[in-house]
């Protein structure tokens, strides 16, 4: 019996733990009260304010670029990348992948600070680009490994097999690998856009004028702007992720049970 | 195969983002833009919140220009943006000892004094507390003081800094996580100069600042207001505008300056030398120095636009406010926290000490 009992205790406290922030910020954000201390009557207050606040929004649709064109060019290079690393074997390989693998364990300020330093030296000025850039770079060591990992489960006599049948290499590609490897790239890009969407460190240090991500706008709100803001935006992106994973799941589940 | 349709949905709507990330700030500028001609921009490295935006844009009707703000909520964060280079700033609001080493590294245009006629308007009474009391390089922009913020249920306090060591208060008061403001308030206790680099006056404030530690609840330098507003904090060291702010949320908040003398906090506007557009820089300081401009922007950012043409705009609650206007004899006491330079190394050592103290 004891042992039946402690997995719930657990999940229920890694559950609690993991929702009851959201669901605080989620009230908070209908809190009449700035601070959000005590209950001082519901309002939308906030999101009217929200709606109206251009820098927010700026902030927000360039988050959605830069994090919409990093994770494309992460998906298209960390693939190529998995693939050469897969097929190839040998010493530069060996060394490659450690390249590769490298953006995953290096503190994030370290490479904010060397890509600044970098920009700088060839005289990029600061701004979408730069940050462009710098996610696509940390982004594509995700993509590859994700990528590598699916790889690993992929069977390449069924390559060959096509090949036997009379497939060119590219049909053999695009028809037996590229449908195999499309979750992984799907599950990559995913996590580069999400990693995208949610970077502070590096991005602080590459961006230029005009190019305020949501991460930085929310951090210089800290000192004189408005929580209940960033509650209020905090509540749409959650509703917002919720719906998308909830849309995702009843598609897989209708694929599943056809 | 639904799962592809998704899929490429989103990267059709990944690929749309990526062409509007071509053309980012024209088609914020095809909104607005009703005349052909390209709008020069100014970009503004700001503190968050820190102007009114209503007035941003106003000037970016009257010089038909378009103004870009970005922030940064801590100096180290300004210096090491600019000091990097890279990224073309026009305006800059560092405060206190970073405009000095700004100045020092050469990394600030000199201010051109013909084309800031409402310089005139500058209180000279905070002009002359700064660095640069000629204002080669800069302008003050805000002032704000930090005292203490406490709950009416305290009743009359003794106006001194030695209340932050309060027994009866042990886990309910703050102090600021900021390694000038707490060793500068604990040398203010004792008479000395938050500036001092005498080793033996850095040594007293240290044992001050430890037993104030061990009577604290934390080092907050963010939160605290908060705290406050809630009653989860009855005595805060705190800065004057986020006293003030969190006064709207609790009118049982007060707030006072220590007879000792206190910090006062002043930031300020400055051009950088990589500045694309000097000219609508130095407009854009003159601008926020019109005496009506200040005073509407001192009415929305609650800290002090230090400009004497707007004093007599500003509604009595406001002027009579101590928390947002010192009164003449307690800005007496006041002090400017300066870049002691090398000797910022017996700082962190005290400071180091007394985070590490149990």
């Amino acid at each position: 019996m004891k042992q039946e009992r402690w997995p719930g205790l657990i999940f229920a406290g890694v559950l609690l733990f993991f929702y009851v922030p959201m669901v605080v910020v989620v009230a908070n954000s209908f809190n009449a009260s700035r601070f959000g201390t005590r209950w001082q009557g519901f309002t939308f207050d906030w999101y009217a304010k929200l709606f109206a606040d251009r820098g927010i929004w700026d902030a927000f649709v360039n988050t959605l670029i830069v994090g919409g064109a990093a994770s494309l060019a992460a998906v298209v290079l960390g693939t190529l990348s998995a693939l050469c690393l897969h097929r190839a074997r040998g010493f530069l390989l060996r060394f490659k992948f450690g390249l590769v693998y490298l953006p995953l364990a290096v503190p994030d300020i370290l490479m904010g600070i060397s890509l600044l330093l970098m920009f700088v030296m060839v005289r990029v000025e600061l701004g979408f680009t730069t940050i462009i850039l710098a996610h696509g770079c940390f982004c594509t060591s995700y993509v590859a490994m994700v990528v590598l990992a699916r790889l690993q489960d992929f069977d390449f006599s069924t390559m060959e097999a096509a090949r036997d049948l009379g497939a060119s290499p590219v049909q053999a590609g695009l028809r037996v690998l590229f449908p195999q490897l499309a979750p992984g790239i799907f599950s990559g890009a995913l996590l580069a856009f999400s990693l995208s969407v949610d970077d502070y460190v590096i991005t602080f240090f590459v961006a230029g004028p005009g190019a305020t991500t949501l991460p930085l706008r929310v951090y210089s709100m800290i000192k004189h702007g408005a929580p209940p803001l960033i509650n209020a935006l905090s509540t749409l992106i959650l509703a917002a992720t919720f719906l998308l994973v909830g849309l995702a799941l009843r598609f897989r589940n209708k694929e599943h049970t056809p | 195969m639904r799962i592809w349709t998704v899929a490429l949905v989103l990267c059709l709507a990944l690929a749309g983002m990526h062409c509007r990330q071509g053309t980012p700030t024209a088609n914020d500028q095809s909104a607005e833009q009703s005349q052909p001609k390209e709008r020069p921009t100014l970009n503004v490295f700001i503190w968050s919140d820190y102007v009114d935006p209503a007035l941003v844009q106003a000037f970016e009707e009257k010089h038909f220009c378009k103004v870009n703000l970005n922030f940064f909520e801590s100096n180290e964060q300004l210096l090491a943006k600019i000091k990097a280079g890279g990224a073309a700033y026009d305006v800059l609001y560092p405060s206190g000892y970073a405009v000095q080493t700004l100045v020092k590294e050469d990394l600030l245009l000199p201010l051109d004094h013909a084309k800031i006629p409402n310089l005139a308007n500058v209180d000279r009474t905070y002009s002359n507390l700064i660095a640069d009391p000629a204002m080669k390089f800069s302008v003050p922009y805000m002032v704000s003081t930090t005292g203490i913020g406490y709950l009416a249920e305290l009743g009359d306090l003794e106006p001194s800094w030695a209340v932050l060591g309060d027994p009866k208060l042990k886990g309910r008061v703050t102090l600021l996580n900021d390694i000038r403001e707490v060793i500068g308030v604990a040398l203010k206790l004792h008479g000395y100069s938050l500036n001092t680099t005498d080793e033996a006056e850095l040594a007293k404030a240290r044992d001050t600042a430890i037993a104030w530690k061990r009577n604290a609840a934390r080092f907050d330098s963010t939160q605290y207001h908060y705290g406050l507003a809630g009653g989860e904090f009855k005595l805060v060291q705190g800065y004057s505008g986020d006293v003030l702010q969190s006064q709207k949320e609790n009118p049982e908040i007060r707030f006072m300056l220590p007879k000792e003398g206190f910090p006062l906090t002043c930031d300020e506007m400055a051009i950088a030398k990589t500045s694309r557009h000097p000219d609508l820089a130095h407009a854009w300081i003159n601008y926020f120095h019109d005496g009506g401009v200040a005073a509407r922007n001192t009415m929305f950012i609650k800290y002090l636009c230090p400009n004497t043409a707007s004093y007599e705009q500003l509604p009595a609650e406001v002027k009579n406010n101590p928390a947002v206007f010192p009164p003449a004899e307690a800005l007496a006491r006041a002090e400017i926290v300066r870049d002691v330079g090398a000797d910022l190394a017996a700082y962190t050592k005290v400071w180091d000490e007394i985070k590490a103290a149990q």
